[in-house]
């Protein structure tokens, strides 16, 4: 079933690109896409609430003890969700314009959902490691080849940035499953409940979070490993842009808490303190960006930036309330992010072509159905109180209120810089007087038909939230290893409660106590 | 149909209305979406009745009904749902937001035709009551924000509804963000308060609040002040009240509304619903007392040198929450709530007056060029002076019972109090003199040219339609109430609103006369039987406020009426020879400069920082620039790529990676 997911996508579009018409690859990507989200329907629907469910493992390098791994939880239930829904309709957005070489764009269009949809599903940190690779090559061709003016300069710098990132994972990951191998003396295994199962000691733990919390952060991206950022939103065809800050940004958020935190509790802990101040840093600096920049896309952006560290203040909140809230705003901010490239799309094209909020103003008017869509998006963007991203902000700051109150008061100045820059985006476009280039009119009825399920999907989030919470709450919260220093050196972990998943949870049960040295294991 | 039903029909009629008109703007003919949406909160008002009715058929005790439809989030602690608290002060609430409300709807029926966003607008204005009624009726503190939030985002629609105005967006944006900057507060005060509690519900934290907080402990005392900082933002309390006078911006029934009936008297409600709460932080109350005395003071003093007359009853609204402010943190709830119910009406009857006579003046706003309009305008006149007379609190007028009723009731607490009450009757000299400065300067005198206009039947209207903020011409393509605009005189919707409004403003006092009817607080006597601060101010206090109130109201018109009728001119004597003190009244207090120069500035300024240098230097030029140099070889291959080798790159990827593919597969 899971396997069907995660191909699909890619092998309707190959047929799609084999067929010698000129709509069939968009069309057949569309369908394949469409399909992808039918399944990831059906398995929201079936989700019982519990530990995994639709389990694929077969050995793949029997050599390397690298399993081709994957299962559903609720940590990654909704991701799969919103991954499958955005790129489906971000390809039905693409299918509105002509692209050169279609077959080719949609291939590579599809092969990104199957990549992205394999590194949330892989339960096999190889797997995982593969398929984040993956996802990224298509997207550096999607920029280099179809975007912007500026596109070779933004290609490289995503390339420099991401690969060096991949790299220190992909180390990262071979000397975690080879120490883990050594320190328990069990054959080589990359499988992430093994590896959560045999925790490391302390130092080995610390330096090889710092590689994977260095290709996630990347990704995310943090500040101030956002440099790659600028350039590629500038140039990156908005289609693709949208599944690409919608999506991609949080599969890095995503590696913290699947695989960083239930791995290498000890240096979550120990380095708790860094990353926090980092995406503190993330959410002022991204705030005061955007309520700056003048292009639109970068507006989008820097908030994106802001929202992710939101994401991983919840993370490392080490609080239930806030690793619920992460996990909800993951999907919330992929809601909303996505159909606002969509719009600054719209907008560029009545703007004579311009990304630019000088260029545009005034087109409410004539537009009202577009200004109406737009303000939903603002204000769920700002997570106004009433949309989902308030709940799930309103967790991670609970959470965080919990834990580390100094960090959560602070947080709360990027909550109002918030409303400044999403407010500003919207006032320039859509309100004031009509830009000099501004033609103004409605969106046409297939942009209001790609706008409109995210539109949906955003107020289904703001009135029942609890659709995703109860489903993630066992996975999160409900079981499995607890992480807490005690006032010694000690950490209480506790023992596996039947549920085969490794990830940190902060339930009330914690039972195992072992010595942090680790040796003692 | 119990209390509860009819209490959530109060919210689905708005909700309804505004999805009816916002789906079906493009085929609603003329003024259809008006009537749609004065029939939604009437349906409204209806319910908030039988709401009433059902209620006082409870015994006293059980009069504290909850229920839910849906859970919004449950989860690790968490407890939210969608539920509602119907108990005597949100029915209080409800009858009278609902209440006021339709009766501005109605006028706006007539008010905003002609305008060409008018069925944007009624959705608009369907949307802030429900918002305001989500608010009054959440039974937990996240529908409490919720709605909090729907009406800062209401108001931020309604402000800029003239979008085309750079002045409308601005004051639109400003309101938005200091609502959102009370948000944030009344979140946070909200985590201190659940630290403790561990419970989002009404009822259940204040079951246990006594049990879980000391009294005066720093928790809850934080707590409070930070539900103080939501209240301040909302109630346009200082130093939060910039947005206020700016959100004149918004037509004058939007005005009337955020001024009456929704949004600035949420404050008041928030610390009369938390009273279980705020009496376990004294200095939380103090502070509340305090900022309500002083707001009410500075906003009197710069309503007295304000010349535009819809700011003057901005400034006076200001002035009026801060009475109530003061009275509900003192602990005078329901002379507080009292005070609330008969300034929604006089002042939306002061506003609607008003509107009418901006709309004889084609759009002017300045107590400058409005004179003389008593003959012209001899309906609105009449309702201004009943409407003034109610806020200047001269017996037997509504306004009159309940102001001094709040300040007795302060006076009875003794101690510093009587600095509380003190500046309270100072206050009220201050309202007085400034209101009918008001209405002296626009109704008496000689009539200025659109008034001789209309005494001989013709409604002026100005060729091109000019922005009163800053004189630039109107962008008439979203409309504004143009050649077809029309006055109360001449537009029944407008003269029924308005005179229900004055029948309310005078003998709305009736519920609450000292010693004779205390029908109001007996009825909001069950949601504060559990109050531990009794105020019983003796007979003596109550009659000798009353008489002072009246001297003091009828002493400070008087001395209007010497200063801008009797003595022409004095007015400007008095100004240069107070020259400071008349700076400081018309700068505002200077409280925008102020606010821009510790906020505003500095945030730019980090931003413009964060843009100009450090993104450039430290994260281009460090980050990169060395990585970049490395990888500079590498380059070539990307640009050969994209120069046409793209079909052979992508085949290699292609390729390559089903090549390793394959081989994995076959050695498995």
């Amino acid at each position: 079933m899971l396997s069907i997911l995660i191909w699909l996508p890619v092998a309707a579009a190959l047929v799609g690109a084999l067929i010698p018409l000129q709509r069939a690859g968009g069309l057949l990507a569309l369908g394949g896409a469409l399909g992808a989200l039918g399944i990831a329907i059906a398995l929201i629907a079936g989700y019982s609430g519990h530990g995994y469910a639709h389990v694929t493992d077969v050995v793949w390098i029997r050599s390397l003890g690298i399993h081709y791994a994957l299962a559903v939880d609720g940590l990654n239930l909704f991701l799969v969700a919103l991954t499958t829904f955005s790129f489906a309709l971000a390809i039905a957005a693409a299918n509105i314009r002509d692209w050169p070489r279609p077959r080719v764009f949609y291939l590579l269009f599809a092969l990104a959902e199957s990549a992205v949809l394999g590194a949330f599903l892989a339960q096999d940190l190889a797997l995982f490691v593969a398929f984040f690779d993956l996802m990224l090559i298509p997207f550096y061709l999607l920029l280099g080849v179809w975007g912007g003016p500026g596109r070779v300069a933004a290609t490289l710098k995503l390339v420099i940035y991401t690969f060096v990132g991949s790299l220190l994972m992909l180390a990262a990951a071979i000397a975690l499953a080879v120490l883990t191998s050594e320190h328990s003396g069990q054959p080589l295994s990359f499988a992430l409940t093994t590896l959560a199962a045999n925790p490391l000691h302390k130092g080995s733990q610390e330096w090889i979070f710092l590689l994977f919390a260095a290709a996630f952060l990347v990704k995310m991206p943090a500040f101030p490993l956002h440099g790659w950022m600028p350039d590629a939103y500038r140039e990156m065809p908005l289609e693709v842009l949208a599944v690409f800050s919608g999506v991609l940004s949080k599969v890095g958020a995503y590696g913290f808490l699947a695989i960083a935190l239930p791995i290498m509790p000890l240096a979550a802990v120990h380095f708790q303190t860094l990353i926090l101040v980092l995406a503190l840093c993330s959410i002022i600096y991204g705030s005061a960006m955007a309520f700056t920049q003048t292009n639109a896309r970068l507006i989008a952006g820097y908030s994106s930036v802001a929202q992710l560290g939101f994401i991983t203040l919840g993370i490392f909140a080490f609080a239930p309330q806030g690793a619920q809230g992460a996990v909800l705003q993951m999907v919330n901010h992929g809601l909303v992010v996505a159909p606002l490239f969509l719009i600054i799309g719209v907008l560029a094209a009545r703007a004579g072509g311009s990304d630019d909020i000088r260029d545009m103003g005034g087109i409410a008017f004539r537009a009202p159905v577009l200004a109406t869509f737009f303000l939903i998006v603002a204000f769920a963007t700002l997570a106004m109180p009433g949309s989902g991203n308030f709940v799930g902000e309103f967790l991670i700051l609970l959470g965080l209120f919990k834990t580390k109150m100094v960090f959560s008061i602070i947080a709360f100045g990027g909550v109002v810089m918030a409303s400044v820059y999403a407010l500003r985006l919207f006032i320039r476009a859509m309100h004031n007087r009509v830009g000099p280039k501004v033609a103004s009119g409605e969106m046409s009825l297939r942009n209001a038909l790609v706008l409109a399920p995210f539109i949906g999907a955003i107020l289904l989030f703001a009135i029942y939230p609890q659709l995703q919470l109860h489903r993630s709450e066992s996975t999160v919260t409900g079981s499995i290893v607890r992480e807490q220093i005690d006032t010694g050196q000690n950490v209480r972990v506790a023992e596996l409660t039947g549920l085969p998943a490794g990830w940190i949870a902060y339930g009330p049960n914690a039972e195992t106590t072992i010595a942090t040295g680790g040796a003692n294991k | 149909m119990n209390a509860t039903h009819a209490a959530w029909l109060v919210l689905a009629a708005p909700l309804a209305g505004t999805l009816v008109i916002a789906l079906s703007f493009k085929w609603l003919p003329r003024q259809t979406a008006g009537w749609i949406g004065t029939l939604a909160i009437a349906v409204s008002f209806g319910y908030s009745i039988v709401a009433f009715v059902q209620l006082q058929s409870l015994s006293p005790e059980h009069r504290e009904l909850t229920s839910s439809l849906w859970t919004i989030a449950r989860t690790t602690g968490v407890d939210a749902s969608a539920t509602i608290l119907v108990d005597p002060l949100s029915v209080f609430m409800i009858l009278v937001v609902s209440g006021v409300s339709m009766l501005i709807h109605l006028y706006s029926v007539s008010y905003l035709k002609g305008d060409r966003g008018y069925a944007r607008f009624f959705a608009y204005l369907n949307y802030f009551v429900f918002s305001m009624l989500l608010l009054v009726l959440a039974g937990n503190f996240l529908l409490l924000i919720v709605g909090w939030a729907f009406v800062g985002a209401a108001s931020y629609m309604l402000i800029s509804f003239w979008y085309r105005r750079a002045s409308a967006t601005q004051a639109g944006i400003k309101a938005f963000v200091i609502n959102v900057i009370g948000d944030a507060g009344l979140v946070l005060g909200t985590f201190f308060i659940f630290r403790s509690s561990h419970s989002l519900d009404f009822v259940a934290t204040f079951r246990v609040a006594p049990h879980v907080f000391a009294y005066g402990s720093g928790g809850i005392t934080a707590g409070c002040l930070l539900l103080l900082v939501g209240a301040f933002a909302k109630s346009a309390q200082i130093p939060l009240h910039t947005w206020l006078p700016d959100a004149m911006e918004g037509p004058t029934p939007v005005s009337a509304l955020i001024h009456a009936a929704t949004m600035v008297t949420a404050g008041v409600y928030l610390i009369a619903r938390m009273h279980p709460l705020f009496q376990l932080a004294p200095a939380a109350q103090d502070v509340g007392a305090i900022v309500g005395c002083l707001t009410l003071l500075i906003a009197g003093t710069i309503a007295l040198a304000a010349v535009d007359i819809k700011r003057v009853i901005a400034y006076s609204t200001m002035s009026q929450i801060g009475y109530m402010i003061m009275g509900v943190s003192a602990g005078a709830y329901a002379a507080g709530l009292f005070h609330l119910m008969t300034h929604a009406f006089f002042k939306a009857l002061l506003f609607m007056a008003a509107g009418s006579v901006i709309g004889a003046m084609g759009g002017e706003q300045s107590l400058d060029r409005i004179s003389g309009m008593r003959k012209a305008l001899p309906f609105t006149f009449i309702c201004f002076l009943v409407g003034g007379l109610a806020l200047s609190g001269i017996p037997p007028f509504s306004g009159f019972f309940s102001k001094d009723d709040i300040l007795a009731q302060i006076g009875s607490r003794g101690g510093w109090y009587w600095a509380l009450y003190a500046a309270g009757y100072l206050g009220a000299g201050l309202t007085a003199l400034y209101t009918f400065r008001m209405i002296f300067r626009a109704f008496l005198g000689e009539p200025n040219p659109q008034a001789r206009e209309l005494e001989h039947g013709h409604l002026f209207h100005p060729e091109q339609p000019t922005n009163p903020a800053n004189g630039e011409v109107e962008d008439t393509d979203v409309g504004f109430p143009g050649p077809d605009h029309v006055i109360a005189e001449r537009a029944l919707p407008m003269r029924v609103a308005m005179s229900l409004l004055a029948l309310l403003a005078i003998a709305g006092g009736i519920v609450g006369i000292p010693k004779t009817t205390s029908w109001l607080e007996n009825f909001l006597a069950p949601t504060f039987a559990g109050s531990t601060i009794h105020l019983a101010p003796s007979n003596t206090l109550i009659y000798v406020g009353l008489a002072l109130g009246t001297v003091i109201g009828l002493g400070g018109i008087g001395l209007a009426w010497v200063v801008w009728v009797a003595r022409p001119g004095s007015s400007t004597v008095i100004a240069a020879r107070l020259a400071p003190a008349y700076r400081l009244f018309a700068g505002k207090w200077y409280f925008d400069e102020l606010i821009d120069a510790l906020v505003v500035r500095p945030a730019t300024w980090f931003g413009r920082f964060a843009q100009g240098s450090f993104e450039r230097v430290f994260v281009n030029g460090t980050l990169i620039g060395g990585t970049t140099a490395i990888v500079r070889a590498g380059s070539a291959v990307v640009r050969s790529a994209e120069s046409g080798f793209v079909r052979y790159y992508v085949a290699f990827v292609v390729i390559g990676l089903s090549g390793v593919g394959l081989y994995f597969l076959v050695q498995s």
